[in-house]
């Protein structure tokens, strides 16, 4: 679902958002306090109850703090016509995030424990936290919706005609800033949700998100900058690889592995593990 | 008129110029992680040493303590920058630091050329005190007083046959892991696996299905810092190998750990078996006076880790080599290297011809208990 969202964000406006990493340490953190303060304190809500209130708490921190940063800082610098500059702007909202987190926070690390991860289910030898498998039922479910959104609605497709050509679609009738506002929100509200979703997996602090964001952009290469199926299927595989690793090679060796499947990918086929056709304006 | 007046600012800048220079100062620098994952090492260093100079705002020996913090980042390059920097500007006497053993070693080279003393608080790596610095002091146990132990009680006391050792990839995580594991096969215990990982690494439900797939294991030395350790043990009572989640196996660990990880950790701690130096609970007088002025300064229901204590007692040591006549860094190393039975909250301090703390009379066992309180052990 991170990998996702960056994709999501280069496909339509072909910039990497390296502010990404901190909006998922955001969701965390609102899906934390929402669920251990909030939620339970103030609504009276069981452990279960309080963790899935703490999802949509997450998605809407995620949505509504990229919109205004989308408001504040990245529509006025495009609107000047750089390509460089909101590139920029995105690490200076990385290093205005984390260290207002920081602030806000402290940096020790916060326990989030979910109702899910104490459960365990097993198959043979195999287990599986219920944590784990909330993780992925949960992403599937948004990679569905996102995919119907994208694929069937009237928005989703005035989103992919901007992604395609920005002024064409803007001559048709879209409005392409009100679209790349949509689709700064959805990535960022991904993000916010993969945050709920990963508080309870990752060392809570807020650092937590830089811990995944490389791995999401190995991803995001590996299936082709830009391509959802792509990332969808990178994202799988390197799940897959990372678990022989450890069984196979040794868990030190993951970044290796990885990394090196990532740089045979650059060189080998560039365009990610799904080529998107292009076509050539006229 | 004009004339008095120039005399009056003459005599004013001369009155101000004899107190500084009468004014006597020792200048420390600490090195500590203030941003970055590692940043809560800051934190609670910082209240320590902040309690110790409280206490000793008055003076020592008619010295004033000055204290620059700097932020090295448990990181070997930042560090290296702290502390050319902390030399250049501030002109340390001596410099507190680093937590990280990466970011320790990194700086010590430095120190050693600029003739300052380093005083580490935190780090384990066995080559801070085995490269020959004349100028490196470490109250901190290293790796081989931590691991030796523990690798004793894992087969006498635990008669355990068969080890997992579980270890971050770092300085401090090797010599932790190697530590453990040459006693413990010299004794004639079997090292199934040694399985390190990165400081990123936030799941570890693939090790501990791999762990779990080994066959029967009695022991998991752990070396990691307290967030992965939590995420550990819990991935590891789910994989049903620890006792925290109906295994057999116990997982030990080394005073990396600060108090309170049992809570964080929840059930899958119980039975967690570690080592500790900082105990709260100890009833030495220096420990409950700490405690008590650590509550006093921050809350009584706050309880002091033994990076709190450490670092406090890092200051109370260069406030002892004062009392005793120190007055610059070379004074300072010669008082430090003279020390014997200094005691300070975190233990006895002497400290052996390469600048380690030999004296480890107050490290003790412990063992989560299932209301995760901890119980003394007797070994």
């Amino acid at each position: 679902m991170v990998a996702l969202g960056l994709t999501l964000i280069y496909g339509v406006l072909n910039q990497i958002n390296f502010a990404h990493a901190d909006f998922v340490t955001v969701g965390a953190f609102t899906a934390f306090f929402t669920a251990t303060r909030f939620a339970t304190r103030v609504l009276g809500l069981p452990d279960t109850g309080a963790y899935l209130l703490s999802m949509f708490a997450a998605l809407g921190a995620g949505a509504l703090l990229g919109l205004a940063v989308n408001a504040a800082v990245f529509a006025p610098l495009r609107d000047r016509g750089d390509e460089l500059r909101p590139l920029i702007a995105t690490i200076g909202v990385s290093v205005l995030l984390e260290n207002a987190q920081l602030a806000l926070f402290g940096p020790i690390p916060y326990q989030f424990d979910s109702p899910f991860a104490r459960e365990t289910l097993r198959i043979g030898r195999i287990f599986f936290s219920g944590q784990s498998v909330l993780v992925v039922a949960v992403s599937a479910a948004a990679i569905a919706a996102l995919y119907g959104f994208m694929r069937f609605t009237f928005l989703g497709k005035a989103l992919r005609a901007v992604a395609q050509d920005r002024e064409t679609a803007g001559l048709m009738g879209i409005n392409p800033n009100l679209l790349i506002a949509l689709t700064i929100v959805i990535a960022t509200a991904l993000a916010g949700k993969a945050g709920a979703l990963l508080g309870p997996v990752l060392v809570l602090s807020p650092f937590a998100g830089a811990s995944v964001i490389v791995k999401a952009f190995a991803i995001v290469i590996i299936g082709g900058f830009g391509n959802m199926q792509g990332t969808i299927l990178a994202g799988i595989l390197v799940g897959i690889i990372e678990a022989f690793t450890v069984q196979y090679l040794g868990s030190g060796l993951i970044d290796l592995v990885v990394f090196v499947l990532l740089l045979l990918m650059l060189v080998l086929r560039p365009t990610g593990l799904i080529a998107e056709r292009k076509e050539e304006n006229v | 008129m004009k004339l008095a007046l120039k005399a009056a600012i003459l005599a004013f800048a001369c009155a101000i110029s004899a107190a500084q220079a009468q004014e006597k100062v020792i200048r420390i620098g600490v090195l500590t992680p203030i941003s970055g994952p590692g940043s809560y090492f800051g934190v609670m260093g910082r209240e320590g040493i902040d309690l110790a100079l409280e206490q000793l705002k008055g003076g020592v020996n008619g010295y004033h303590l000055q204290v620059q913090y700097e932020d090295s980042a448990c990181s070997p390059l930042q560090a290296t920058n702290a502390v050319k920097r902390v030399l250049d500007q501030f002109r340390p006497h001596i410099v507190i630091g680093e937590e990280c053993s990466d970011a320790s070693l990194a700086i010590a080279p430095i120190l050693e050329q600029a003739k300052v003393v380093q005083l580490n608080a935190g780090s384990v790596t066995m080559k801070l005190t085995e490269s020959g610095y004349k100028y490196v002091f470490r109250i901190f146990p290293n790796a081989e007083q931590q691991s030796l132990p523990l690798a004793k009680v894992a087969y006498e006391k635990l008669k355990a046959r068969a080890a997992v050792i579980l270890y971050e990839k770092t300085n401090a995580g090797n010599d932790n892991a190697d530590g453990f594991e040459k006693p413990f096969v010299a004794m004639g215990g079997k090292v199934l696996a040694k399985i390190d990982f990165g400081r990123d690494v936030n799941d570890f439900t693939a090790i501990a299905t791999r762990i779990a797939s080994l066959g029967k294991v009695d022991v998991l030395p752990t070396f990691a810092l307290e967030g992965q350790q939590v995420r550990l043990a819990q991935a590891l009572a789910q994989a049903k190998v620890v006792r925290g989640g109906g295994g057999n196996a116990v997982q030990m660990g080394s005073i990396w750990l600060p108090y309170g990880y049992d809570q964080k950790a929840g059930q899958a701690a119980e039975g967690y078996v570690r080592i500790v130096q900082f105990d709260p609970t100890e009833k030495r007088k220096v420990v409950e006076d700490f405690i008590k002025a650590f509550h006093a300064r921050y809350g009584a229901g706050k309880m002091p880790t033994h990076i709190n204590a450490h670092a406090y007692d890092a200051i109370l040591l260069v406030a002892e080599a004062v009392r005793r006549g120190a007055t610059d860094s070379e004074s300072i190393r010669e008082r430090f290297s003279r020390f014997r039975d200094v005691e300070v909250a975190t233990g006895k301090i002497t400290f052996g011809p390469n600048g380690q703390n030999t004296d480890l009379s107050v490290i003790h066992f412990v063992e989560t208990q299932k209301d995760l309180s901890w119980k003394g052990l007797d070994w």
